[in-house]
């Protein structure tokens, strides 16, 4: 919404210049110490509701260098993570216009799962951490509140911004991802390094079939599946957005808001 | 009270007595038709046992996918055999399935045989149980008998070092890891920058009472909640965040030109047979004591072949029992899991004749690792009997039979 004061009737002026005024005033009993409250206990709750999400809908995908293929892990990571970060973006804008929610649920994110791969995985189960790094989504979350933050409008959002993630999410993995792609010969086959970490460190439980990866079909396009997934796991993330949306919108704050009506 | 505290405390022991037993092996969860009608293991070995942490430790044996897969279980299709380790504390190497090497998943059949060979280097020092195991796609993973090995440490860090096809040697334990930790982390800080802009100058909760009162695509510069300054900072965040990604793409196109998609290697190994199938078995029944630990298997056999034949051993699950010695009980898997077969009458069964056959175990592992079905849907057991001629050709030859309890047990749970 446009909001020049210059063509505003004079009674709106008088109302947007009171709430300048709300807005930097102290409260006596609501102060900053509310804020960290809020924003450091946030960061567990964020952090579980991510991660669960993200388990839920990607499972492995995002667990061993192996799964990281270039037919599903577009896809399906990319409609995993950004339910939350949507969910988020709804509740932290709509509450304080901050154009952080994708960008605080990724970084509780990011520190959940790098302390747990750490501790869990490679520390408590010997994993090679190069084997079970977890992705970022930080940078692509990053976009995601910009975008909210130039266009002001949700479906805009979920719109471009659909599609930047799967690209973000994916290109950013990626890089970090290209020297476990490099060929080398094992067991007499040509395989990527990522291939022989997932056939080197034992996982009893977990055998190789389980992998949904890229097998090759008639439908792989020419071979450039990779692009392919990436405009599908595009539509995905706009999907997933509206997920979290719907998440944001009618599970998160609708309760909160009856039960302080109860009061 | 005392009555319910009385009762509580015997419903605790009870439970912590079949506890006990389950805990003592892992594998012992599994239901006894999971591992008696599905897959028998023979030939197993794993050699040496006794290792300083780099040293190469071989599995080799035998896995059979009987004939009597049970029909509650999804047929068999797809398979892939792993060691069954706790965790990496081992990383393999080499596997090689009936001479083939395999790094991934087979093709497999009902009735199939599946030589294998898995060559692993020590990684962690410890005292670890070593199993084969084949893990069947819509079944999981079924256990071969276990084998301790003792890891000792090397004063040298463990390292997996393979030669990528560009020559260079890389270290797998540390490969790459440093790049992801400070790439990832270079992307979380501009999300710490981007969230402590926010959340530090400004105030949150309290900006609640001024967005209440306005529409939601209103961020109201005038007011002060989004100001065009914030626009510049977060424009500047996001322009990093972007060049960043450009110059890492960049850097990595450079780095790795040659970049390959994850490989699928599936086959169907090359068949071996389980002999000539001269020799016909038919089930007659059999019995367990849970007492003495004694299974009783009772059948026909008849000899359709040319030559006399001997019964030297009966496998069933990941158990192998032993018409014979010493030497040849050493020669028939890990110790634990192997035991003495009794064959009354014993002797060869000449070609053309018939003979009743009354086969007699008694050994501890029938409870330890659950292998008898003493309470369950399916009184079911299979194995296989090895039959051995003069010239030690072989035939492997299954049995399905009935099993009947000598008595059943009372039970308090259901
Ligand atoms: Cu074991």
């Amino acid at each position: 919404m446009a909001s020049t004061p210059a063509t505003m009737a004079p009674a709106e002026r008088q109302r947007r210049l009171e709430l300048r005024e709300l807005l930097n005033a102290k409260y006596q009993f609501i102060d900053r110490t509310w804020d960290a409250v809020f924003w450091i206990t946030a960061i567990f709750i964020v952090a579980g509701a991510a991660d669960i999400t993200k388990l839920l809908f990607a499972g492995d995908w995002d667990f061993w260098t192996d799964w990281k293929d270039p037919q599903w892990w577009p896809v399906v990571t990319a409609f995993a993570t950004i339910i939350i970060p949507s969910a988020l973006q709804w509740i932290q804008w709509v509450a304080w216009r901050f154009p952080t929610g994708a960008t605080y649920t990724c970084t509780c994110l990011f520190l959940a799962t790098w302390i747990g791969r750490y501790f869990q995985w490679h520390i408590a189960e010997t994993y090679p951490m190069n084997f079970v790094w977890p992705i970022s989504t930080v940078p692509a979350a990053i976009i995601l509140d910009w975008l909210l933050m130039r266009t002001r409008s949700f479906v805009v959002t979920s719109l471009f911004g659909g599609a930047i993630w799967a690209i973000m999410v994916w290109s950013f993995n990626y890089i970090p991802l290209a020297p476990f792609l490099q060929p080398v010969p094992f067991m007499h086959h040509i395989m990527t390094v990522s291939d022989v970490q997932g056939i080197a460190y034992i996982r009893s439980q977990t055998p190789e079939y389980l992998r949904h990866i890229e097998r090759g079909a008639l439908r792989s396009f020419l071979g450039e599946t990779q692009y392919v997934s990436l405009l599908f796991g595009g539509t995905m993330a706009m999907i997933g957005y509206w997920v979290g949306q719907a998440i944001g919108r009618f599970l998160a704050v609708w309760p909160i808001g009856r039960y302080i009506k109860t009061l | 009270m005392r009555m319910r505290l009385a009762m509580v405390l015997s419903i605790a022991i009870l439970i912590s007595s079949y506890a006990t037993r389950a805990l003592a092996h892992g594998e012992a969860a599994d239901e006894p038709f999971l591992k008696d009608l599905t897959v028998a293991y023979y030939d197993v070995h794993v050699t040496p046992t006794q290792v300083k942490v780099g040293d190469p430790v071989t599995i080799t044996g035998s896995v059979k996918i009987l004939e009597t897969w049970p029909y509650t279980l999804d047929p068999p299709q797809t398979a892939y055999i792993t060691p069954v380790v706790p965790g990496p504390c081992f990383a393999l190497t080499e596997r090689l399935i009936n001479g083939e090497s395999s790094p991934g998943s087979i093709f497999v059949d009902k009735g199939g045989i599946y030589q294998f060979k898995m060559v692993m280097l020590a990684r962690n020092p410890g005292h670890w149980h070593v199993h084969p195991g084949i893990a069947i796609q819509g079944t999981g993973t079924l256990l071969g008998p276990g084998e301790w090995v003792t890891v000792d440490p090397s004063g040298q860090p463990f390292k997996l070092d393979v030669t990528l096809l560009n020559g260079k040697t890389v270290d797998l334990e540390h490969f790459g890891g440093a790049f992801v930790w400070w790439w990832s982390l270079a992307g979380f800080i501009i999300g710490l920058i981007w969230m402590l802009y926010w959340t530090v100058p400004k105030r949150t909760v309290t900006r609640l009472a001024v967005t209440m009162q306005l529409p939601v695509n209103d961020d109201a510069p005038d007011i002060g909640l989004i100001t065009p300054r914030d626009h510049m900072w977060m424009d500047l965040l996001a322009g990093i965040t972007v060049l960043m990604l450009i110059v890492g793409w960049v850097y990595m196109a450079a780095k790795y030109p040659v970049r390959l998609p994850q490989q699928t290697v599936r086959f169907a190994p090359d068949p071996i047979s389980p002999g000539d199938g001269l020799i016909a078995v038919h089930p007659k029944g059999s019995t367990f004591d849970e007492k003495t630990d004694t299974l009783v298997i009772n059948f026909q056999v008849k000899n359709n072949g040319a030559s006399p034949v001997s019964l030297k051993q009966y496998i069933m699950a990941m158990t192998t029992f032993v018409d014979g010695d010493k030497q040849e009980m050493a020669a028939a898997g890990p110790s634990e899991y192997v035991g003495q077969l009794a064959v009354d009458p014993d002797g060869p069964i000449a070609p053309g004749a018939s003979r009743d056959i009354t086969l007699k175990m008694t050994n501890e592992v029938f409870l330890q690792e659950r292998l008898i079905p003493l309470h369950d849907p399916q009184q079911l057991i299979a194995g296989l009997l090895r039959f051995q001629d003069a010239q030690g050709k072989e035939n492997l030859v299954t049995l399905k039979s009935v099993l009947v309890p000598t008595e059943f047990q009372p039970q308090y749970l259901p």
